[in-house]
């Protein structure tokens, strides 16, 4: 029969409750993404579910935000790799554009 | 909307700047040329006169937008080009305004005690317009870094 040492016991415990917790922990949705580059916002407009978690990740190599059209939502300036996130809670159409560069603009649409 | 009206990704207010500078860019060159005909009281109202709309354009837009996008990324970010060049915009103009406003306290009033006066004005006033031309010439690097896609780009 082969024993197994206090220690072994212990380091196996311990992987098994690593596990565990990782495995219970829920899945979550990828979030959404929405590109800066080159002044523009990829996709230009995006439909989502109500609740969806959009992520916008500035790549372009000049600072630029994201602006709620209405207010709604309002990021301070990205710089390369940046990013900012915002969701989306109720249903509806909403317009935004860049604070530093207003030509830049953009729409979510969230469905219900 | 706010949209400029150069072409370029500038706000409106950023393309009524860079045109309003270089408009007095070239009204300091013939305020200059009036010095060299001895129209002395014309060149000394053409350039006090753009001493004076320069400081209201800094006070009322570019310092609110340094504030706002430039300030809170230095130092941290100052190795970045569209804050360097921001940034030495800023800190030359300040210097060329600060030097602009007392040529003009010295030669056009009585303000400063004597003590604090220049009396050779010509040196002060050909070093200041050089400096103007050179925070002109980073303004518009400065413009057409933030503004201008694909330029200077890899």
């Amino acid at each position: 029969m082969v024993r197994f040492s206090t220690r072994s016991r212990a380091r196996a415990f311990l992987t098994a409750v690593i596990l565990g917790a990782v495995l219970a922990s829920p899945v979550r949705a990828a979030d959404m993404e929405v590109t800066i580059n080159n002044f523009t916002f990829t996709p230009k407009e995006l439909t989502v579910k109500a609740g969806a978690t959009i992520v916008f990740r500035n790549r372009d190599d000049i600072p630029h935000s994201v602006v709620g059209t209405k207010g709604e939502f309002h990021s301070k300036a990205l710089d390369t790799g940046d990013s900012f996130s915002f969701t989306f809670a109720k249903a509806g159409s909403y317009a935004y554009s860049c604070g530093l560069h207003p030509q830049m603009q953009g729409r979510i649409v969230v469905t219900p | 909307m706010n949209e400029g009206f150069l072409g370029t990704a500038a706000p409106r207010y950023a393309d009524v700047v860079v045109l309003l500078e270089i408009g007095m860019g070239v009204a300091l060159l013939i305020g200059a040329a009036l010095a060299r005909m001895r129209w002395l009281r014309l060149h000394a109202w053409c350039q006090s006169v753009i001493i004076v709309l320069n400081l209201v354009a800094i006070v009322l837009i570019m310092v609110p937008s340094f504030h706002v996008h430039v300030s809170p990324k230095i130092p941290l970010k100052i190795g970045m080009a569209y804050y360097a060049l921001a940034t030495a915009h800023g800190a030359l103009g300040s210097v060329m305004e600060v030097a602009g406003l007392y040529i003009l306290l010295c030669a056009g009033t009585n303000v400063l005690p004597r003590k604090f006066r220049v009396s050779e004005y010509k040196p002060w006033m050909r070093s200041l317009l050089v400096l103007w031309w050179l925070v002109l010439l980073l303004g518009l690097a400065t413009y057409a870094r933030w503004n201008v896609p694909d330029l200077f780009r890899r």
